[in-house]
Parts: structure tokens; sequence; C-alpha cells
């Protein structure tokens, strides 16, 4: 267990307590997952951007178990699977669990302060009755959990965002002056950004609302829709004290997301950190757009400690003027997809 | 109209072809087009395929066709057979394809049959891209003509109309794609007297005798894998080492490593490289012994052939086995074995490729090449009809 997670999440580190404790914990899924202890056979204790990385494809193709007679495994994490090539599997154990929570929690309150309201869910509740299991968005969701004096599920069917329960939203705002409302952006764009009824709207005004949302831009940016008009509208008439909290986090990276700051930054708290590698040399680049790669203290269970992304980033030098002290990086997209053409028959 | 004759063949087998041009003419004009391909590389295409498409246009390759059909050359004789077009050519064309459909039209154009082509609606057109600048850049004269009056190229899904109406009116269908997308093709009503070739969806495989290994054939490799990785049916999708050992699989791999930049130039797209990194650590995880190629451009796994496979779109498997064990894995569907083969032609391997069920065995730097007969079918000959003389 990190003792980094004791600390306040941007506050100034101990680099090299970090860098011991990400070895020792690489060393333990070497030993306990024989996949990965496969992928690097010669590695040797090193540097930070020497720690073995597994890539994040592999976990849509080879199930990653890290076995240790301390871990008790319970269920797996699926990615949303949005580009058709197959879900990422997550296996979670109980005491990543426990991390995992006390970090989004601690992150999270950083943007969102840490009072109890009720939480809007822009998902159905059927979602959450999956045996075995549990998609990225409930689990998004659920790292909302400790601020929530309640959860409401707002949407009748997970799959159309227009099926709003708007009478029960309005009887949220008839008994609370604050909520904290979660949803894909896509979702929370479609169910709420463009669609609120007028009877809402009136009972929406002066209201301090936290919008949290995850899951990317694409369709947003496929529909022509810019972030500051994505933000004005759901602000609209709400009170000065509203927020909308863009994150950036993947299911191989559970427990750890990164919100997009007050100057455009993303930011690696105290258990944890970024890099970025250049695709065709795996080389370490700073101020140079390249591969992201994440890591974090907290995944005991399987080896998504350490993940190199198919996102593309950018390490910003300097101190960022919000006041947060870890590493920043700029979040710039996805790697571009080219075609691989073949000759005949595929 | 067919208006001019071509004689093939030799005494009771003279053929005569009546084709709509004069063959030597059209013959010459795809020749000539090479001089204005050779100074212009459009666009669409990558060096490699301009290259393989200028040496596809050779008079003797293409005149290849007619010979492998009905003979060699000869002079106007005592025909026993006629052959002519059998009637309008209709062609499917997959996505994600590279040169087949300018290869195709090229083939199907000397036939004399009115071709079209539909192109696939989520790829690269190649096929247009190839007809536009040969329309521009061929010299008067008779493949101008014919590429204006007789080739058509459409790009459609496969819930157009056009698709019902081609398969209507063709006397021959050529699918190119899926097992479903050659099955709706043939699903739709088509004249009883048409007829339709379906090429689906094959592997292909290198087997190799290690001792036969010399620099030139690790650059041929190369480049026979690289150009498609596993996204072509004439690639190979894992390199046999016929009779050989584990540590022949592992030198040959790292004689491919250590060539690999000087035979393939230019970068891998960056997301190519990702998916390689990824690759090589799923063939890891698996237990491969997988090593990425310079600038990740292609991932090589050494192992047994038992090995759970990998699936990545430049990952070459390169396997040690005996002639036997290769004979008990190979895919259900193989096309092409790509060989470097002490006696290729020998009884004991023509019996064990007959029982293989492989469509080509091919030297291992002719895997890509595109002929009349594909996958066992001769689709080119078929597109004539044949009238009885005995005059």
């Amino acid at each position: 267990m990190t003792r980094l997670l004791d600390s306040p999440p941007y506050a100034p580190r101990d680099d090299a307590l970090f860098l011991a404790e990400l070895t020792n914990l690489t060393q333990r899924h070497l030993a306990g997952c024989p996949e990965y202890a496969r992928m690097w056979p010669s590695w040797t204790p090193g540097a930070l951007e020497q720690l073995p990385f597994v890539h994040v494809g592999v976990f849509k193709h080879v199930d990653l178990v890290t076995r240790d007679a301390e871990l008790v495994h319970q269920r797996t994490l699926e990615s949303s699977s949005t580009s058709g090539t197959g879900a990422s599997k997550i296996a979670l154990d109980a005491a990543s669990s426990a991390l995992q929570g006390k970090s989004s929690r601690a992150i999270l309150a950083d943007f969102v302060g840490d009072a109890q309201r009720p939480l809007v869910i822009l998902d159905s509740v059927q979602s959450l009755r999956r045996r075995g299991g549990v998609s990225a968005r409930v689990a998004a969701a659920l790292s909302l959990q400790p601020f929530a004096d309640g959860m409401h599920f707002a949407l009748r069917d997970a799959a159309d965002p227009t099926s709003m329960k708007w009478d029960e939203v309005l009887a949220l705002l008839d008994a609370h002056d604050a909520l904290l409302v979660y949803g894909f952006t896509w979702i929370l764009w479609q169910a709420w950004g463009s669609a609120v009824p007028d009877e809402v709207r009136v009972a929406l005004a002066g209201k301090r609302i936290h919008f949290v949302h995850s899951g990317g831009w694409k369709k947003l940016e496929a529909a022509k829709v810019e972030r500051a008009t994505f933000d004005a509208a759901l602000l609209g008439g709400l009170s000065d004290a509203s927020r909308v909290v863009d994150y950036y986090g993947l299911v191989e990276q559970v427990g750890v997301v990164f919100p997009l700051c007050e100057e455009g930054f993303r930011h690696a708290p105290a258990w944890g950190d970024v890099l970025v590698r250049d695709a065709h040399t795996l080389e370490s680049l700073v101020d140079a757009p390249g591969q992201l790669q994440l890591m974090n203290l907290l995944a005991l269970g399987a080896p998504y400690h350490n993940v190199l992304t198919e996102d593309l980033g950018r390490i910003v030098p300097g101190a960022c003027p919000c006041g947060r002290g870890s590493r920043r990086f700029e979040l710039i997209g996805r790697v571009p997809k080219a075609e691989v053409r073949g000759c005949a028959n595929v | 109209m067919s208006e001019h004759v071509a004689w093939f063949g030799s005494g009771a087998h003279t053929v005569a072809v009546a084709l709509p041009f004069e063959l030597d003419a059209l013959l010459a004009d795809w020749a000539a087009l090479r001089v204005p391909m050779a100074r212009h590389l459009p666009e669409a295409f990558q060096r490699d395929e301009w290259a393989y498409l200028i040496s596809f246009l050779e008079d003797a390759n293409l005149r290849g066709a007619f010979v492998q059909a009905f003979g060699a050359p000869t002079s106007a004789g005592d025909a026993k057979r006629l052959v002519r077009p059998a009637g309008d050519v209709a062609v499917w064309l997959p996505n994600n394809v590279s040169l087949l459909g300018p290869l195709v039209l090229i083939l199907l154009s000397i036939t004399g049959n009115a071709l079209r082509l539909k192109g696939g609606s989520r790829s690269a057109d190649l096929t247009g891209a190839f007809l536009d600048f040969a329309r521009e850049h061929a010299r008067a004269g008779v493949l101008r003509d014919l590429l204006a009056d007789s080739v058509r190229f459409e790009v459609f899904d496969r819930e157009d109309a056009r698709n019902a109406e081609w398969a209507a009116t063709a006397r021959s269908r050529i699918v190119f794609g899926s097992d479903g997308a050659a099955d709706a093709i043939e699903s739709l009503p088509h004249p009883a007297a048409s007829t339709g070739f379906a090429f689906t969806d094959r592997r292909s495989e290198a087997w190799i005798e290690p001792a036969l290994l010399t620099d030139e054939r690790v650059d041929t490799l190369i480049k026979v894998f690289a150009i498609y990785g596993q996204a072509g049916c004439t690639s190979p999708r894992r390199v046999v080492l016929v009779g050989g050992d584990d540590a022949d699989a592992r030198a040959l791999r790292d004689r491919m490593l250590a060539r690999w930049e000087g035979v393939r130039k230019g970068r891998a797209a960056a997301n190519v490289a990702s998916a390689n990194v990824m690759a090589r650590q799923w063939a890891a995880a698996l237990g491969w012994d997988a090593v990425l190629c310079p600038d990740h451009a292609a991932v090589l796994a050494t192992g047994a052939p038992e090995l759970e496979p990998f699936d990545a779109p430049m990952g070459l498997p390169i396997v040690a086995a005996s002639i036997e064990r290769t004979l008990e894995t190979l895919p259900s569907n193989l096309q092409t074995i790509g060989h470097v083969l002490r006696d290729p032609s020998s009884p004991a391997w023509l019996e064990r490729v007959a029982r293989c069920g492989a469509k080509r065995f091919v030297p291992l730097g002719r895997m890509h090449h595109f002929g009349p007969v594909w996958d066992g079918v001769d689709f080119w000959r078929q597109t004539f009809e044949e009238i009885e003389v005995d005059a």
C-alpha cells in the first residue's frame, strides 16, 4: 500500500519514493503474472522510463491477472469497446478497489469539493445489474459515489439519451440547492446540454451543479460542438459556483483520472505519473507529442499499473498557473489511423 | 463487335481468338503507358505498388494470359476452335485492397469484354486512380478508346440498387471479398447462362529449406511480407522452415532484422508502429519469442507451430517444422505456398501440394503475382465463349 496516497493529490512528491514503490509493484506483477513476465524477460530495475509497461491493446487479447496469496480477485471491468476491436478486460481485486476508490475521491474532490449532494447518473439502473462484471460507464459514475448522499439513475433506457426522467430531476431540484451530474460526454450533451425542458431550466436557475463527464470528444467534434459551447449550454442560468469538469481516464487506469484544470492541462497525482513516448522508438519525450504512458501505484491484481496508451499527449514543462504542483500534460487525441492495405481477399 | 482475330496454338489445337481490337495494338498501348507511369507516381499509390503495376503491363506478361489459355502465338492457320468474348463482366472489389482492382481491370480489358468494376465503399480508391491516370496518359488509339467506351468504375455500398442491376445484366460476375459478400451477390437474380466466380478469404504461407536461405532470398522474404503484412491473401501468414529447428528460426529472424532497413524504405504509420508494440507483447505473452523490427515496422516471432496465434497486421510468425507437422497445421483456406525448396517440382512435393489444398505453389518472390488463373479457377479463360468450327 502506497504512503503517497495519503498525501494531497497534487502536492510536491518524493520522486525517489514513487520510483521505489513502482519498481516494487512491478516486481510483484512479474512474479505473479507469467504473461507479463514473458513480455519483459530481461528487465532489471532502473529509471522510471525503463519500467516495463503493457500496451493498452494487450488487455483486449490476453487475460492478465497477478496471482498473490494476499489478493482476492472479485470481478472484471470492461471497456466500452467503441472502436469495434473488442473490450479491454481488467481483473479487479478488493485491495486495489479500496485504493482506487480513495484515489478517485481525492482527485475529484480537488475539482468538485467533497460536500455530499445527490448524484445524478446519466445511465439506467439496469447497467448496474450485470453479473460478474461492470462497464466502464458505470465504474466512472461510481467513482463519484463518495460525494453522493444518494444516487439517481436518470435514463429509462441506457441506449437512449433522450429517455431522461426529468420528473425525478425536478423533484431533486425542488429539494436541493446542489447536484452532482455524471455522464459520458456525448450522452451528457444529448441528454442535458442540448435538450433541457423549459420547466427544468427554470428549476435549475441559481442552483449549484457540478457536471462531471468523461469519454472523449470524438462524437462532439463530428457534431461540431466545441468545448465553450458545451460548457455554456450546461452552465447557463446556474450559480457562478457551478462547474463542468471534463476528465480523461481509461479502464486500464481505473482509480486514476485526469480532470482538465482551469489552465487547460491535466495533472498526474502523487501516486501516479505520465510519460510520452515516440511511437517508432519508444524514446521518452518532453514538450513533443507522442503516445501517453500512464502509471499508478494502485493496481495490485493485474499489471495495469503501467500502461502505454494509444492516446496522444504532450508533457508540458514548467509550473502550471493553476497551482497544482505535479507533472502536467496536454491530451491531444488518438494516434491517427492509417489504412493497412491488403492485396485481395480481406 | 469482334473484328480482329489473333491466332494461338498449333496443329489440331490452333485457336482463333476474335477480339474487338487488334491485340498487338492494345498490348503495345498498355506497354507504352509504362513511360508516363515511370515519370509520375500518383498520390494514391505507394512506390512498390506502382512499380509492380509497371511491370505487370509488360507485353509478355499480358500476352502470357492468352498463351496460358490458348497456346503460343502463331500465324493464321486451320483453326478448329474459335473463341470470342462471352459478354459483359461485372467485378465486385472488396475494401482495403491494394492493387487487385487495377490488376483485374488490366487483365480483363484484354479479353474484349465490356467491364464494370465496383470499388469498395470503405477503402482507398486505387482502381479509380489508376483508371483516371490511364485515361489521361494513354496514347491515342485502341487503349484510350477502350477505356473510354468499355470500362466503367463505380463506388457504391452493398445496399445500392446497382448491385442487382449489374448481376442481372452481366455475363460473368467476379466477386472478391468475404463469404458473406460473395453469397450476397450470388443470391441476386442473374441470367441462367451467366457465370459467377467468388474469390473469398484465403491464407498463404512461405515454405523454406533453411540451407537455401541466401541474403537475396531473405530480402525477397522481407519484400513479399512487408508490402501487405497479414492483410493480403497472398502474403505469408507464417514462414515454415521445413526440416529446420528452433535455431534456424531464430537465425532467419535475426537476418531479417539485420537486413530490414536495407530493404524497406520509409516509416510505418504511427498506428501501425503502436500496433506492433502491442503485438510483440501479445505474442510474448503467448510464448512466442518476438522482436520488433527497426522503427517498429513489423513483429517477427519464432516459436512452435502449436503456439496460439497472435493477430497483428504486420506480425510474422516463423516456425520450424517437419513437412508432416507443417501439413497438419495448415489453414483450411490455404491459397498460396511461396517456396524456397531444393526441388519443388519433384513428385514428392507435387503430391504434398495436391494433398494440402493449396491453390498456388510458386517461388517465394512470385507470391503476389496476379494472373488469369486465381484460387485454382481459370476465370479469365471463362470470360470467352467457344464456337465449334468444322469448316
